[in-house]
């Protein structure tokens, strides 16, 4: 039974040493794949493991995410402060990719934190206790439905960026697509001969 | 899957005799596959295409045609399989036997589906089946008693006499594992098992070596006889006593064979130098080597055959199919071939066998309606802990795997997904948490099946195209391949401006979320501290 306790703290050490080294990224393409954040990481880390998080609970199309685990905690610290103090770009422009330091509870395959308490009881109708239960219950489902509403909020409002962002380099584009129409069927020299502008200037 | 590149072990085992309308098909005994040894009827794993979840069956022939490697299967069926059908309830790791004429009984698969060897039990109290011990049914995968009629979907505690075409005693506990709990009692079954089947692998040579002393062998054979006695006390633990010896026999039976059948071809009577031979080349494997005289001396000695027919009394059908097979294995040396097969994907297919996807499970779990999503959970929980609340709160076992996400999931709310048995256990999960389970202040609720997420559009919102920006055909290419390219922005570029903006919006995002989820902790907390207050009140 000791050793089994040891062992399972060891194990816990093991695991929060991994968890130290462990970056997590968010707002990742869903094209995004293993060797390509391998090779985007080359210049600050190598990169040991890549763990993508798959989305079961968010019932909207969120970016990509991904646990990458990395060599040492010092290659983990230099990568977050790259991506944090830079836009970091991976596969795609010009959304950056978010990094932070990984936490035990981004992991879905960890070891049990030795010393958690998972005491239960079961409450019946009729408890004093019952009501109270049942109101928390409901906070904890109105919180959820709180939280949803607030990605959804979020969501939008990135779609709103996004379709702002594109209208404006739509537009950029379309400038410099004139302008070059412009040198190249000669209606340049017509328009300089009107405005008395010399050209080679 | 990549395994296009991978060989997989494989070897025939010993043939039986060959037939079907141009006799081009072999039939086999056994075949090795990835270091595996499986003999006719063995239980084992299937896998199946687009279908994860396990098939267990007991092989019941074996054999390759036209380069084509078939094996038989005579079908077990879960519980859930038949369900509407079972009236009573079902024992724990219990399966049914398919019995009867029709559909569903047994079916012929690639050899290549066979994923593994699985340990089936049978604990019928029928007096033709060996009673299995206690530890044999401890370490056994399944246990079955009851056979499910296919054809009249009923199930019947009775053994039939015959379940596709076989014997229903080749198709209960193998004979073999007795030899080491009582050796004298083998000694009757064994010819049971010998007499029906040549497949089985062991025991042989010492019912052979019993029966067949005939004044010219008795010399040569007692050696091997005595070895034989000696190798089996030692093996104390069955199963390993039997793999050992399948193993042992596997490679040896290969050489020496060969010149002992042909010799025997000639004269009964040379019968004896054989085996002495054979006897001196595998001296430490007597056990491979004694099959092949028990087939010649079957086939060249009927009246001593009959003798051992009159002896263990069965099946004379069974008899003539017994001397065909040794009229092959004296035409034929029985020499193992060492192919090494490509196998495609084949490996990929097995580890996913036993180690199938989380998201598959998922996905079968939901299908079949034993999949709880449960929530409120303290985040700190892992898979071990929410596994043993449930064991211990509802004394029923599962799968668990906590599922929040890491951005966008409230961290007060822990989230998890647990696979159930059963449907109905999982029906049961879910009705007494929602009607009460309290973990550390926190009461839990639940619900049934998967939810609903969206699939991934492919591309991520914010990242902008020009697609209306006319590019030449190099540029496009490259630009595709620029999309597996990173780099950091720099400030000289319009994508700096556009990607700070995106900077500042997910500070603005993250500074919500942390408010909003303060927000609900404090919520919480108040709640609780009222909670205890009642709850104080009410003492």
């Amino acid at each position: 039974m000791e050793a089994s306790k040891e062992q399972a703290s060891k194990d816990y050490a093991d695991f929060k040493e991994k968890v130290r080294r462990t970056i997590y990224l968010d707002q990742l393409s869903p094209q995004v794949t293993t060797p390509v954040i391998k090779a985007a990481l080359a210049q600050c880390a190598n990169v040991v493991n890549v763990e993508f998080i798959v989305n079961y609970t968010i019932p909207y199309d969120v970016p990509s995410a991904a646990l990458v685990e990395l060599d040492d905690d010092m290659q983990a610290k230099a990568a977050v402060e790259l991506m944090t103090d830079f836009p970091f770009i991976i596969g795609g422009m010009p959304r950056p990719v978010k990094a932070t330091h990984a936490k035990a509870e981004m992991f879905r395959d960890r070891p049990p934190c030795p010393g958690l308490k998972k005491e239960f009881r079961w409450v019946k109708q009729g408890d004093d206790e019952c009501e109270t239960m049942k109101k928390l219950k409901n906070l904890a489902k109105k919180q959820e439905s709180e939280n949803m509403a607030l990605i959804k909020n979020l969501l939008d409002e990135e779609k709103e960026l996004a379709k702002q962002q594109q209208e404006a380099l739509d537009a950029n584009c379309k400038k410099y697509e004139m302008l070059d129409l412009v040198m190249q069927n000669g209606a340049i020299k017509n328009l300089a001969h009107r405005y008395g502008v010399n050209l080679d200037d | 899957m990549d395994g296009n590149s991978e060989n997989i072990q494989f070897s025939w085992g010993k043939r039986r005799a060959k037939g079907g309308a141009k006799m081009d098909t072999q039939f086999y005994e056994s075949f090795t596959l990835d270091n595996v040894k499986y003999s006719l009827y063995d239980c084992v794993y299937l896998f199946k295409h687009g279908d994860p979840e396990p098939y267990i069956g007991k092989i019941v022939k074996i054999w390759e045609q036209n380069q084509a490697k078939k094996v038989k299967i005579l079908w077990f069926f879960l519980p859930d399989e038949i369900q509407k059908y079972l009236k009573s309830p079902v024992k724990e790791k219990e399966i049914f036997l398919a019995s009867g004429n029709g559909i569903g009984l047994a079916d012929i698969n690639p050899l290549e589906a066979v994923a593994g060897k699985c340990t089936v039990i049978c604990i019928s109290k029928d007096e033709r089946n060996r009673q299995p011990s206690p530890q044999e049914q401890a370490m056994a995968d399944y246990i079955f008693y009851r056979f499910f009629d296919v054809n009249t979907c009923t199930l019947s505690e009775q053994l039939p006499d015959k379940i596709a075409g076989l014997e229903v005693n080749v198709l209960l506990n193998p004979k073999d594992e007795l030899v080491i709990s009582s050796p004298n009692a083998a000694n009757v079954l064994l010819n049971a098992n010998v007499d029906e089947d040549l497949a089985a692998t062991v025991p042989p040579s010492r019912s052979v070596v019993k029966e067949e002393e005939s004044p010219d062998a008795a010399v040569p054979l007692s050696q091997p006889a005595v070895k034989e006695v000696d190798a089996n006390p030692p093996a104390t633990v069955p199963l390993v006593q039997s793999v050992v010896k399948k193993e042992d026999q596997k490679p040896v039976a290969a050489i020496p064979l060969s010149p002992s059948m042909v010799k025997k071809e000639d004269k009964k009577s040379v019968a004896a130098i054989p085996l002495s031979h054979s006897a001196v080349a595998g001296d430490e494997k007597p056990v491979a080597l004694t099959p092949p005289p028990r087939s010649a001396a079957a086939e060249n000695i009927p009246k001593q055959r009959q003798s051992q027919n009159a002896h263990t009394g069965e099946r004379p059908t069974k008899k003539l199919k017994l001397t065909q097979e040794a009229t092959v294995k004296g035409t034929t040396p029985a020499t193992t071939e060492k192919r090494p097969l490509e196998l495609p994907s084949r490996q990929a297919d097995r580890s996913k066998w036993f180690k199938i996807p989380w998201d598959d499970r998922l996905r079968i779990a939901d299908e079949q309606g034993t999949l709880v999503y449960i929530q409120n959970l303290d985040i700190q929980f892992a898979a071990a802990d929410i596994e043993e609340l449930v064991r211990e709160a509802l004394q029923l076992s599962c799968i668990a795997k906590p599922i929040n996400h890491p951005t966008y999931d409230d961290p007060n709310n822990g989230k998890a997904y647990a696979i159930f048995k059963t449907k109905n256990a999982a029906d049961v999960a879910i009705s007494k948490i929602n009607s009460g389970l309290v973990v550390g202040g926190r009461p839990l609720y639940c619900s049934k099946g998967l939810l609903k997420v969206p699939k991934s559009s492919g591309t991520l919102v914010g990242h902008l195209s020009l697609y209306n920006f006319k590019i030449g055909q190099k540029q496009r290419e490259e630009q595709k391949k620029a999309v597996s390219t990173s780099h950091c922005s720099q400030p000289n570029t319009i994508e700096y401006d556009l990607a700070l903006d995106w900077m500042l919006l997910r500070e603005k995002q993250e500074k919500k979320f942390e408010i909003l989820h303060k927000r609900h902790k404090d919520d919480r907390r108040g709640f609780a501290s009222i909670g205890g207050r009642i709850a104080k009140a009410g003492k």
